[in-house]
């Protein structure tokens, strides 16, 4: 199986004047939100992101859409590297690349009905004739699963599910190769999220989608994505086969995110302990501050150590 | 000894709604929000409320801490009794004594809810000012600050003296929750209303909270009425539920007997459209068809038109609560005795 997307040390950083106390106690200079980060999305399957709030997931979601440029480190599409730089090359990473956002209230233009809004996304592609607009517009409409009555509708006139299936509409009115969904359902509640995510499983078969899926839950994870990758504060911590990852946990990190996961109990015992701030030493690993496995080895950064198939975590307790 | 066990159980509940009927009235419109609502909160408990937009468990919230702007809303029938009291018969003054050291609430947005140009300390100094006016307390300034540094250390803020000088927006999201809470509990509340204060918080920050309010919870006997879209949450800490649907209480009862047997098709539903197992799953067995609009309700039963179960009676009647053991009810004709 080929890979869709190749993502290799990918770095983006921001520059930041004065600095916020909070975050880190340094003044004006560069500060990594992703840092040395790699993965691929296999052709057809669906690649997921997990991480806390500020941990950097939609950072790299807009990365692939060419919405951010990265510092330093490759993204490949089908092979071919993407100079983001070359206003050709981001091009056609968004001809080939789809973006559903997290808030279906702010992405969606108030002022422009459903119809005006989907054909937004084929206006800018210049893929289709203009006499095809409405043909393809009623044809994806049907696809997302919304029915022909809400074309005319402002997005206020929809309820979150159907609004989430706008976005994903003029996402996939340009036939893609892959989609990037940033926490599409995290906003819905639970019946119409369980919704929302048989659509795009079905979508996914039906146009031969790969997906780069983003969200904080595990359960969501566990049911949408065949590998796995766990970001913490810019950096990857674990990849691998979401099976592999979620029944063997090896990063310390992840086995408390898997022991972790809310499911229909009643939890006796909470973790309680507090992971604290942005730490403000960017020296060793990022977990070191409040991992309980810390040792002498952990000032230093950790690199990739393999597990065996396909999984992998940054933790010295797996150098061999 | 049945009636001697009723009389303590009623003396336990620390509040008591019933059969509460509230409209929202526009001049075009008028539409009913609840339903018949009863409830009770007893001492010491947590109590899960649980419901999907749209459902009444905000509204039900709001109208028990009488902060329902009226109009638009209309109270049909029904009573709310806290502490033996009616609380639909308070005159505003004796409500706004009882906001705060009686019942607190927690908003689900922090940040809104939290007033920018203040910080920490001014925040909290308002909530015992509150505390101070409606217990007639004597309070020194050093005792104020001694208050606020244990309510903080209380939600496991690292660094209370240090929050204490930070405004709003200089926290971050599971701090600033934090901070909401404390500045309701800071009142000692007998009853704490928590209107999706985990909702928007990522895994680690929500089990955090969740484990602050049960330590709370042990600790103090402060009872709370925890009000989620989310079942795993709600699941996680409260001892009983009460699941909501277009106004209605479908079902209520344990946590662990729902949990294990829920009665209502609805509620067994909303367990089966959360996601479990791996990517080659089936579909989701999520309810079809999509949440009611309160305008437009169904005849007889509201689930009805997306219940598998549906019979005839459903489509014409609207059930009554069915009691069954374990002081556990539901509002399905499923349950009618033949």
């Amino acid at each position: 199986m080929s890979n869709i997307i190749e993502v290799n040390n990918l770095t983006v950083s921001f520059i930041v004047r004065g600095g916020n106390l909070l975050l880190f106690e340094r003044g004006s200079g560069m500060m990594s939100v992703v840092d040395d980060v790699s993965f691929h999305v296999r052709e057809g399957e669906t690649f997921g992101l997990a991480g806390e709030t500020g941990s950097g997931k939609s950072i790299i979601a807009w990365v692939l859409v060419g919405l951010f440029r990265p510092r330093s480190g490759s993204v490949k599409l089908l092979g071919k590297e993407i100079n983001f730089r070359k206003k050709a090359d981001v091009r056609y990473l968004r001809q080939n690349v789809g973006i559903v956002f997290q808030d279906p209230v702010g992405s969606l233009n108030p002022r422009l009905r459903v119809k005006e809004i989907v054909r937004e996304a084929l206006v800018a592609s210049k893929t289709f004739d203009r006499r095809d607009y409405d043909s393809r517009i009623e044809e994806t409409i049907d696809l997302v699963g919304l029915r022909k009555s809400s074309l005319g509708a402002y997005p206020r006139e929809l309820s979150g599910g159907e609004k989430q299936r706008v976005s994903l509409a003029r996402a996939i009115a340009v036939p893609r190769k892959m989609l990037v969904l940033d926490e599409p359902t995290s906003s819905l509640d639970v019946s119409v999220q369980a919704q929302v995510l048989n659509t795009l499983k079905e979508l996914k078969s039906k146009l031969h989608l790969s997906y780069f899926f983003i969200t904080h839950d595990i359960n969501v994870m566990k049911y949408m994505s065949d590998s796995l990758g766990i970001l913490y504060y810019g950096k990857l911590l674990e990849v691998g086969r979401t099976y592999d990852v979620v029944t063997n946990p090896k990063h310390p990190f992840t086995v408390r995110l898997m022991s972790n996961v809310p499911g229909l109990k009643r939890a006796e015992h909470q973790q309680e302990e507090d992971l604290g701030d942005r730490g403000s030493s960017p020296t060793g690993c990022v977990y070191s501050r409040v991992c309980p496995h810390v040792f002498d080895k952990c000032s230093n950064s950790p690199a990739m150590f393999s597990l065996g198939s396909d999984h992998f975590a940054a933790c010295f307790l797996h150098d061999k | 000894m049945g009636l001697r066990q009723s009389g303590e159980a009623a003396d336990r509940d620390l509040l008591k709604v019933n059969g509460l009927t509230l409209d929202y009235a526009t001049i075009d419109q008028r539409v009913r929000v609840l339903e018949n609502v009863s409830l009770h909160v007893k001492k010491g408990e947590i109590l899960g409320v649980v419901g999907e937009s749209g459902s009444g468990k905000t509204t039900l919230g709001l109208s028990i801490i009488g902060l329902l702007d009226s109009p638009p809303a209309d109270i049909i029938s029904g009573s709310i009794t806290f502490e033996g009291k009616d609380l639909l018969k308070m005159d505003h003054a004796d409500l706004s004594q009882l906001r705060g050291p009686g019942i607190g609430m927690v908003f689900q947005e922090a940040l809104a809810a939290l007033n920018p140009v203040y910080r920490t300390d001014a925040q909290l100094k308002e909530s015992i000012e509150v505390l101070r006016r409606a217990q007639k307390l004597n309070l020194s300034a050093k005792d104020e600050t001694k208050m606020m540094i244990e309510t903080l250390t209380d939600l496991r803020l690292d660094k209370p003296e240090w929050v204490m000088t930070k405004y709003p927006h200089e926290l971050s999201g599971g701090m600033r929750q934090r901070l909401s809470i404390a500045m309701a509990i800071v009142e000692k509340p007998k009853l704490l209303i928590l209107d999706e204060v985990t909702t928007g918080l990522d895994v680690y920050v929500q089990n955090r909270i969740l484990g602050i309010l049960k330590d709370l919870n042990r600790r103090t006997g402060t009872a709370m009425m925890f009000i989620t879209h989310d079942l795993t949450v709600a699941s996680q800490i409260s001892d009983r539920l009460y699941v909501m649907y277009a106004g209605r209480v479908m079902e209520r009862g344990g946590t662990e007997h729902i949990l294990n047997a829920p009665l209502h098709p609805y509620t067994q539903k909303l367990f089966a459209a959360i996601p479990h197992g791996f990517v080659d799953s089936p579909p989701l067995p999520a309810p079809t068809g999509e949440a009611p609009d309160l305008r437009t309700l169904p005849s007889g039963c509201k689930f009805h038109p997306r219940c598998p179960f549906v019979m005839h009676k459903c489509k014409e009647t609207e059930p009554p609560v069915f009691e069954t053991e374990g002081e556990r009810s539901a509002l399905c004709w499923l349950l009618e005795k033949k």
